[in-house]
């Protein structure tokens, strides 16, 4: 028994509808919809370890903005997203911040980093 | 900087740091872009999600990383930048700029050249009408980002979203991600209003209800709104008797459409279109006055900021050459029309001088495979073939200069093949 899911592609704005084939194993035998490779390769991702970029913000002390966007440098295990979020949610940084900052490594024991998405100058 | 500004551009926006870019690239001496706020980069600041650049730098970064790169740029181009500076005042006649600033006082500039690039702004709930209370807790989608994600406040805790705009979708997840609920996104059209990617990573992902032509027909509370009552509506957008549902919540966000922002363009006195509510203007992005260009969202909103960066930069570098003396006042006037399914597009007239995007909008959806086309004079002058066309999803048109050399209009459209 082979199993067919569809999801869309958030790969690019296109938004391509795909469907993939799983056989009996839970092996990709088939993608279709997509119209490059990166929607091949998003696929084949989605059905084994789906992962997202995370973006939100951190708290910041003395800093022209009292917050400061940060971003997942690579995309997490979509299920740990909501781990991520209270480890962002918990952390104060202290101005001044550079854009590409680590501020968490391998955050909630994944192999994503959290970054600062900005240069934040201290007030 | 000293001596007379050969290209003024109003906002620092992605469109604005783009022209001041292409301003100096083409050989523009003095280029100052202003910017009412204490920082660069505009809108983009706030959006902190991922998905920005994917075209420009063949990677997705979110808003201030994308801008990040243009800032850069620009200063390293020898761009001016004066911030914390309001533009108050155009005058059409001798096309002066109005400045306010703390330290500079009041100013005002006579450029060779401007470059319009306030971007838009969001429609509010002044611009539906919804029965019911005015409580607090109603936030278009963007104030409501700007809360998050700049200034560190949470606007509620259990969200409506009426309208499936782009920063809307956004903006469901963003809630989520921030420990609050969202009841649902209501859009009263019959296709939703952003890319369907943003419905699947931003709703699906979260399983929040998404509900297609259903709208918010009450507003229940009196100091902070307590729910919403919703209905599906009809062919017509009437709501159905019967159908009203009360969602109970304390923030309600407008994610309802984007209107270009025009009010400095009025009093500079250029045509402004009745359908884009942007400046007409030709392939030069120059407007109907001259020396005036603009570029980016004030024009026609686009879905990408590729696209507003883009054209920033064709629209700075036609100020530069007009400021330099390099365009004539002789250049023709093609029209474009816009076929049976077109909603909106620009520019509006080719001069030839250039091979050019029309960027348009279809008016209602084509979920087939279709062409989007152009006619010069009743022949075809540009094909391509979609799977799909949706009002969401913005299409191009491409114009070859030799094309419409000896034309007299130029028609664009959608169609099923």
């Amino acid at each position: 028994m082979s199993e067919e899911r569809k999801f869309i592609c958030v790969s690019c704005p296109l938004g391509c509808g795909l469907t993939v084939t799983l056989d009996d194993s839970g092996e990709v035998t088939k993608v279709e919809g997509n119209t490059c490779a990166r929607g091949e390769s998003y696929a084949r991702s989605e059905v084994k370890d789906p992962r997202r970029v995370f973006a939100s913000t951190v708290r910041v002390k003395g800093g022209k903005l009292p917050v400061c966007p940060v971003r997942s440098k690579t995309p997490a295990p979509k299920g740990k997203l909501f781990d991520i979020t209270r480890a962002v949610a918990a952390l104060e940084v202290e101005a001044p911040i550079k854009i590409g900052q680590v501020l968490i490594h391998n955050v909630c024991g994944t192999d994503a980093d959290i970054v600062a998405s900005r240069d934040l100058e201290a007030v | 900087m000293s001596g007379k500004i050969d290209v003024l551009i109003i906002g620092a926006g992605p469109a604005g740091v783009a022209a001041g870019i292409g301003a100096r690239r083409e050989g523009a001496e003095n280029v100052v872009v202003l910017e009412r706020d204490w920082d660069l980069g505009g809108i983009l600041q706030q959006c902190i999600h991922p998905g920005f650049g994917l075209r420009t730098f063949k990677e997705e970064l979110t808003g201030p990383e994308y801008m990040h790169r243009f800032i850069k740029q620009a200063h390293e181009e020898g761009v001016e930048f004066r911030t914390n500076t309001m533009v108050f005042q155009i005058d059409r006649d001798t096309n002066t700029v109005w400045t306010m600033n703390k330290e500079r006082g009041i100013e005002a500039l006579n450029p060779s050249s401007i470059v319009l690039t306030m971007g838009c702004r969001e429609r509010p709930l002044g611009a539906i009408r919804i029965p019911g209370g005015r409580p607090s807790g109603i936030y278009t989608a963007g104030t409501a980002q700007r809360f998050v994600n700049m200034e560190g406040y949470m606007p509620g805790k259990r969200a409506v979203i009426l309208g499936s705009g782009d920063i809307g979708l956004i903006m469901a997840r963003r809630m989520i991600w921030e420990g609050a609920t969202v009841e649902g996104v209501y859009e009263v059209m019959s296709w939703p209003g952003g890319l369907r990617r943003n419905i699947a990573q931003c709703l699906d992902d979260y399983g929040i209800p998404f509900h297609l032509r259903t709208t918010v027909t009450k507003i229940h509370g009196q100091d902070r709104l307590e729910g919403v009552t919703v209905a599906e509506v009809d062919d017509k957008m009437t709501p159905i008797p019967g159908t009203e549902r009360y969602v109970e919540c304390d923030t309600l966000l407008l994610a309802i459409g984007l209107i270009p922002e025009n009010e400095l363009s009025r009093m500079a006195g250029v045509d402004i279109h009745p359908v884009t509510g942007g400046p007409v203007v030709n392939d030069l992005l120059q407007t109907t006055n001259p020396a005036i260009f603009a570029a980016g969202n004030v024009v026609i909103v686009y879905d990408l900021v590729d696209n507003v960066s883009d054209e920033g930069l064709i629209a700075g570098a036609n100020a530069a050459k007009f400021a330099l003396g390099k365009i004539p006042s002789t250049a023709k006037r093609i029209p474009v029309k816009g076929g049976e399914n077109v909603r909106l597009y620009s520019p509006q007239f080719v001069t030839g001088k250039t091979d050019s995007i029309i960027f348009m909008r279809v008016t209602h959806p084509i979920e087939k495979a279709c062409k989007v086309f152009a006619t010069a004079d009743g022949e075809e002058i540009y094909s391509q073939r979609l799977r799909y066309a949706r009002p969401g999803e913005m299409n191009e048109v491409k114009i070859k200069a030799d094309k419409v050399q000896n034309v007299n209009s130029i028609t664009i459209d959608i169609q099923p093949v």
